[in-house]
């Protein structure tokens, strides 16, 4: 549509869109504010918005006891994640092949979770916190490479088969997850497979399946069939001009859709309780704290609730534009 | 491609599929049947269509299907309306404002809905900005009861869903026709003018896809139910996904959950069949 002109319409809706942004972080910067009070300030019945802040809840949730040497700790491990996040943002300008550069992040990533709890005595929380990142990870991985296959069989291949699997996804990606759920409770209980990583990992994977294999069919109805043809007629076969060919040119979908299982995986909460005991991932642990009566959970949970935000707000910083995009194509195409 | 390459690229995803989802929901009818508790896990007693029987003659389970319903009822019809309107307005900014907005609008739908719950229930504590807030407007405190807590979890349902909505519109606005709407133009058609006879059209197919999906999500509604009818310690403010998971957990009570798991599934099912077919159909006629 076209825009509107008149100044007092420009202030209309500049006015709409700031209230929208409001509402819109209200909660968080509210629940921001309360992480960094003491309980005192906290639980007073005027809000107080000029405080002096602490650290203390952080410091609660995260750590069992805090180091002496915290100050130089703390600048070593911001010194390491501004290295490895800088890596990654410049990759495209350092002429080194940008695949070794993603593998030497990946790896020193790894390497820091790894190594922080051998340096500071840290508390559960951060082991829900590996938690949650082991099992994302996994479900990501799997996710994406059988989705892929299933994807690209979907797209490519006209026969019947291929539209009757689509429809029983589609019915299946609506039914409400108790219905699987509590069989696999039952079957994780007999089996003792219950609080595992695989066992939460390979029914994450399964129960967003039909969604994943829809997203990526979409993405691969995109590219033109002639790419692979010719790559067959050169000689190789499906499997190869697949991952020689096709693969490569997918990236920005299989990124849109592994954004979508991310957010999927890390917000589960439903499977990951009923299927774990004492292994939870973040979103169990934090409902801990809110359920009891006692009032010193305020700030914890508040700590707890911006903690388990703030990565997920770094990792959608960095790909909006696929998260759109992929809203917009799921939408667009039903 | 042929058949049996089709089948070789698919099946690992058939596989886990069939493993993970079509037989559990087979084993959630036959569990259904059985009299099972967290004591006898492994040796199930059969009891034929009791549980069944049982669910479809618990008030609390209608009290909860109830509230399931006016939840849906209330909280899609706002999304389409607030997701569409303010995606008019934010098709009128462009450029660098345009990010910043969108970026914003969209925390609400990236946090985990769980957290989501928690910030939101801040909000409404003792201590909380909106009790606060409210005493001052009103001059009395804010009170949890049932009628409280149901409004809270219909007013999260619509915040955390809303930015979905908003940017499905606004990408459906980005493929306007400007033709159609220029020669709007020259016929002198106002601005409210265009949006109905224009722009409400376009969008059509867009609403259905998110009426129906919203209509899905919303009857499976968990964590924020989960978190809130936490306050109202009745159990007045369960829908059916929290009533099935407290029989099942906190009351121990396997069998009947399963029952209750699956009569749900029959439930949406009625919603469900029309629009699997027309799907099909359009599959059909794709290809």
């Amino acid at each position: 549509m076209e825009k509107v002109k008149s100044p007092a319409g420009r202030v209309f809706i500049h006015a709409v869109l700031i209230v929208f942004a409001i509402y819109s972080v209200v909660p968080f910067l509210w629940t921001v504010l309360q992480s960094f009070k003491t309980l005192r300030d906290a639980n007073s019945r005027t809000p107080k918005f000029i405080f002096d802040p602490i650290l203390d809840n952080y410091e609660e949730l995260w750590l069992r006891s805090v180091p002496e040497n915290g100050a130089t700790i703390a600048f070593f491990l911001l010194l390491a994640l501004v290295i490895l996040i800088g890596l990654l943002l410049f990759a495209r300008y350092i002429p080194v092949r940008n695949s070794w550069i993603y593998l030497f992040v990946t790896i020193g990533f790894a390497a820091l979770l790894w190594g922080i709890p051998r340096v500071v005595d840290t508390a559960k929380f951060y082991d829900y916190f590996i938690n949650t990142i082991i099992i994302t990870t996994g479900t990501i991985v799997i996710s994406i490479s059988i989705g892929c296959l299933a994807g690209y069989g979907l797209a490519r291949y006209t026969g019947y088969a291929s539209v009757v699997i689509l429809i029983a996804a589609l019915a299946f990606r609506a039914l409400p997850r108790l219905a699987f759920i509590l069989p696999y409770f039952w079957i994780g209980t007999a089996t003792h497979l219950i609080d595992t990583h695989i066992l939460v990992i390979i029914t994450l994977v399964a129960v967003n399946q039909p969604f994943t294999i829809w997203m990526l069919r979409s993405f691969f109805m995109e590219i033109p069939k002639d790419i692979e043809e010719s790559a067959m007629v050169d000689g190789a076969n499906r499997l190869t001009a697949f991952l020689k060919v096709i693969i490569p040119i997918m990236w920005p979908g299989i990124i849109s859709t592994a954004l979508f299982t991310l957010l999927l995986a890390y917000n589960e909460f439903l499977l990951v309780r009923i299927l774990t005991q004492s292994n939870w991932t973040l979103p169990v642990a934090i409902s801990r704290f809110t359920g009891g009566e006692d009032p010193r959970h305020l700030t914890l949970a508040a700590a707890s609730s911006v903690s388990a935000t703030i990565p997920i707000i770094l990792v959608i910083l960095f790909f909006q534009k696929q998260l759109v995009k992929g809203l917009a194509a799921g939408a667009v195409k039903g | 491609m042929k058949r049996h390459t089709f089948f070789q690229f698919t099946a690992p995803s058939i596989i886990i599929m069939t493993l993970l989802m079509v037989i559990p929901l087979i084993m959630a009818i036959w569990l259904g049947m059985h009299f099972l508790t967290f004591n006898n896990i492994t040796e199930p007693q059969f009891v034929g269509l009791r549980n069944y029987i049982d669910v479809l003659h618990d008030a609390r389970f209608w009290q909860a299907f109830n509230f399931t319903v006016l939840y849906i009822a209330i909280v899609v019809p706002s999304l389409i309306v607030i997701g569409f309107v303010m995606a008019l307005f934010l098709d009128q900014v462009s450029g660098f404002a345009r990010g910043i907005y969108l970026s914003i609008f969209l925390l609400p739908f990236i946090i985990v809905p769980i957290v989501g719950t928690i910030m939101f229930k801040q909000l409404f504590e003792a201590s909380g900005l909106i009790t606060w807030i409210y005493q001052t407007l009103f001059d009395t405190r804010f009170r949890y009861n049932e009628q409280s807590v149901k409004a809270l979890i219909i007013f999260f349902g619509i915040w955390y869903v809303t930015p979905f909505t908003l940017v499905v519109y606004f990408a459906g606005l980005q493929t306007l026709s400007q033709d159609l709407l220029e020669a709007a133009s020259i016929d002198g058609a106002s601005r409210l003018q265009k949006i109905r006879h224009i722009v409400i059209p376009h969008v059509r197919s867009l609403t259905l896809f998110i009426l129906l999906f919203s209509i899905m999500d919303a009857y499976r509604v968990f964590d924020s139910v989960f978190v809130l009818s936490e306050l109202n310690p009745i159990y007045k403010a369960n829908t059916i996904m929290t009533y099935t998971f407290q029989t099942a957990i906190s009351v121990q009570r396997l069998g009947k959950a399963n029952a209750m798991a699956v009569l749900t599934v029959v439930g949406i099912m009625i919603v469900l069949v029309p629009f699997l077919i027309q799907s099909y159909k359009e599959q059909i006629a794709e290809r």
